[in-house]
């Protein structure tokens, strides 16, 4: 059957021309190879003929900027992070249009409409779908011809945007990792020192609630937090080449299993069990006096909680050692933007040492980078990411985070034990490997 | 489509010129529905079939025939999304006919306040879905109004025997899930399926009633014998409505279940299913074979009304 008759007919009848825009791209060819430099620019391409000379100042263009709509607290920075760069860049238009709604679906439709805007946000763990779609413009060669450095981000960040093959796609534009808060009067009052390895994570929640604390720790019920647990217990969600699922692994049974005990023999609860809506609010209630959370805690707790004294710690160790999970966002070029060079120069900006300062200097964020230093009180989560681990696998992650999610869900009510939720996360895998 | 093909017959256009004016009208007026209709509708499910044949993510990839509707029927994620969907319309339709048709017969009385409690019943179909979904997850959680309440009346030994904890979590424990949204749906929903049936039950003459009340027939007779089967048509609407809907349930279950449909994929419905592939995964090609068998199953459950409930009675 003639495809081309199908495509006229259909998109006659249609008027939905939208989604039939990338016509016949052929998979993995074109995007990943082709020609970012060269043809991009628009309006003023800083001709490629030196080979390494990329001059930022020469190339001008209106860009459009997208990320999900930024918070009271960040919206001002990032405002002024933008005007910082107008101002070095003057050449170089650039307006934010957040997106309101679903992102993804947002992204989806301007993506098959062959139309992104030129720079945008990537969560981390959408990240290898999109790379697997072509929706991004690799950045090596960028790299190379401005010598940009990537050698000073945290490995747990950059990595969540490489390809298959080690292309970069994406540059984190700040980063976060869990970390143990705890309430320091709660503790103190038990007697407990913050736990720091599994055992005494184990001991500190009895003796806790020995003391009258119903729920010592909160604990999510989902992969993003058992995950960092897994890990520091030695197991993995993935071999190092994410090309099998090692989650069934004895190892990683084990690090579910761990997890699972904390529910079951009362250390822990979920937070709708606590009445809460995530745990931090149960640190900030005083229903329980650990939690394992980011920096996302800090403004939440200044904001609704100030009264509640808590501090951070590293997360426990296990028998694998120190493990945690680092959370980033990138800022990538769209694969069909017409101002590649200029949506360098700014993506550059954003994610150098003075960009990176300006928007993580206040403490909204914490740097990705490791000479950029980050706000006060910061410590124990921006150094995290030196042994942080990307939360940022292959395409289909949300079918095996679902799956992990679900099951586990099923043995906290009694169906099932840790072998069943690692079965049922490796099966979601294995269908999105082949 | 329209009937050009039969000018042959004589009598509408050449019947002077007013009808004709007028007959040109009728169409033009129609043509613009018709023409959104056929773009919008069957030319969105006619695209849809031809992209479920491909892999299909923000473009289209490769022809791959058939391979997503086997992938899709294998996949027990899948399988599960279509239990649910199918045990949550096979209960929550009955419950809406019924509350509907009860809530009908009473409003359509002549009491005082009839206005008031037409509106009242009505309300909640009117209020956003989203709204009354949190509310109803902070009613029914752990330390919520629900468990209290039962609580103070002195209800928890009757739920213990029922296996139900003081504490329980209906929303978010696998086990009630999916039965505490059919609930929640069978209430907000019948309003307007009680505004369907009191428009069929208006239609019912009074003459019919009186008939039967010289023969003797008491009110639940009447009911039964004369209000019931009269209704045949009205059943046949609101099933059918009721049904599609149902077979649709999305917003209440990706907001008390997340788009996994948690907990334990209880939640999990055809169309919550659809639309993580679509939206969270890119699988375009892949979220469209699911329509389409969404599409199936509705228009099979529709022709099996059909059967069901037969063609309107002629009285």
């Amino acid at each position: 059957m003639r495809r081309s008759l199908w495509a006229a007919t259909l998109t006659a009848l249609m008027t939905v021309a939208a989604c039939t825009g990338g016509s016949t791209a052929s998979p993995g060819g074109g995007g990943a190879s082709g020609s970012p430099a060269g043809g991009g620019g628009a309006s003023g391409s800083p001709a490629g003929t030196g080979g390494t000379g990329f001059d930022p100042n020469s190339i001008e263009g209106d860009l459009v900027m997208s990320g999900w709509s930024a918070g009271a607290v960040e919206a001002p920075i990032l405002e002024q992070l933008l005007e910082d760069f107008q101002v070095a860049y003057p050449n170089i238009k650039v307006r934010f249009e957040p997106v309101a709604g679903e992102y993804p679906a947002a992204m989806a439709a301007k993506f098959s409409a062959a139309e992104p805007p030129d720079l945008f946000y990537v969560d981390s763990s959408l990240a290898p779908t999109w790379i697997d779609d072509d929706l991004l413009e690799p950045l090596d060669e960028y790299l190379a011809k401005s010598g940009f450095d990537v050698s000073q981000f945290y490995d747990g960040y950059l990595n969540a945007f490489k390809g298959p093959d080690g292309e970069i796609f994406g540059l984190p534009k700040d980063g976060n990792t869990l970390a143990m808060a705890y309430n320091t009067a709660m503790l103190e009052e038990a007697g407990v020192e913050p736990p720091t390895t599994h055992e005494e994570l184990v001991a500190a929640a009895d003796a806790l609630k020995a003391n009258g604390v119903e729920a010592p720790l909160c604990l999510s019920s989902t992969m993003d937090r058992a995950l960092a647990f897994v890990y520091q217990n030695g197991g993995s969600l993935f071999n190092e080449d994410k090309t099998a699922a090692t989650i069934d692994s004895p190892e990683s049974v084990a690090g579910i299993d761990w997890y699972l005990n904390l529910f079951k023999n009362g250390q822990g609860q979920r937070p709708a069990d606590l009445g809460v809506d995530w745990c931090g609010q149960a640190l900030g209630e005083e229903k329980s006096a650990i939690i394992f959370e980011g920096g996302w805690v800090d403004p939440y707790m200044t904001d609704t909680f100030p009264e509640v004294e808590y501090a951070w710690a590293e997360m426990p160790e296990g028998a694998g050692g120190k493990a945690t999970l680092a959370f980033t966002v990138s800022y990538s070029i769209g694969a069909d933007s017409k101002n590649k060079d200029a949506s360098w120069v700014l993506l550059s900006y954003l994610t150098g040492t003075e960009g990176m300062t300006t928007w993580t200097e206040g403490g909204v964020a914490n740097p990705s980078r490791k000479d950029v230093e980050g706000a006060a009180g910061k410590e124990i989560l921006i150094d995290g990411a030196e042994y942080a681990r990307p939360w940022s696998f292959i395409p289909g992650f949300s079918e095996f985070n679902d799956a992990f999610n679900n099951a586990f869900t099923a043995a906290l009510e009694g169906t099932g034990g840790a072998q069943e939720v690692a079965n049922a996360t490796k099966e979601a895998i294995d269908s999105n490997l082949q | 489509m329209a009937d050009a093909g039969r000018v042959r017959r004589p009598s509408p256009f050449g019947a002077g010129s007013e009808r004709r004016s007028e007959l040109i009208a009728a169409y033009a007026l129609i043509a613009i529905p018709i023409a959104l209709f056929l773009v919008l509708n069957i030319g969105s499910i006619l695209y849809a079939l031809y992209i479920s044949f491909w892999e299909w993510t923000t473009r289209p990839r490769e022809i791959i025939g058939i391979a997503n509707y086997q992938e899709i029927l294998s996949d027990r994620v899948f399988q599960r999304s279509v239990t649910n969907t199918i045990y949550y319309a096979a209960l929550v339709v009955p419950l809406q006919m019924a509350l509907g048709l009860f809530l009908a017969v009473v409003v359509n009385q002549k009491i005082r306040g009839q206005t008031f409690f037409r509106a009242a019943f009505y309300f909640p179909a009117i209020a956003s879905s989203a709204a009354i979904t949190v509310l109803f997850i902070f009613i029914m959680s752990p330390g919520g109004l629900f468990n209290e309440v039962r609580s103070l009346l002195g209800l928890n030994p009757v739920f213990q025997l029922l296996g139900f904890g003081p504490e329980h979590n209906w929303v978010g424990n696998s086990s009630t899930a999916l039965n505490s949204i059919i609930l929640l749906n069978a209430w907000t929903t019948s309003g307007t399926m009680m505004l369907f049936y009191l428009s069929f039950l208006q239609t019912i003459s009074r003459e019919v009633y009186e008939a039967a009340a010289i023969d003797g027939a008491g009110p639940w007779q009447a009911f039964w014998k004369i209000t019931f089967p009269l209704l045949k048509p009205g059943h046949y609407f609101v099933a059918t409505v009721s049904v599609i809907g149902a077979l649709q349930l999305f917003d209440q279950a990706i907001i008390a279940g997340g788009s996994g449909g948690e907990p334990a994929n209880s939640l999990t419905t055809m169309v919550l299913y659809l639309y993580r592939e679509a939206i969270r995964e890119f699988h375009f090609g892949y979220a469209a074979a699911v329509g389409i068998i969404l599409f199936v199953i509705i228009f099979g459950a529709t022709l099996v009304q059909r059967r069901l409930f037969g063609q309107a009675p002629s009285w």
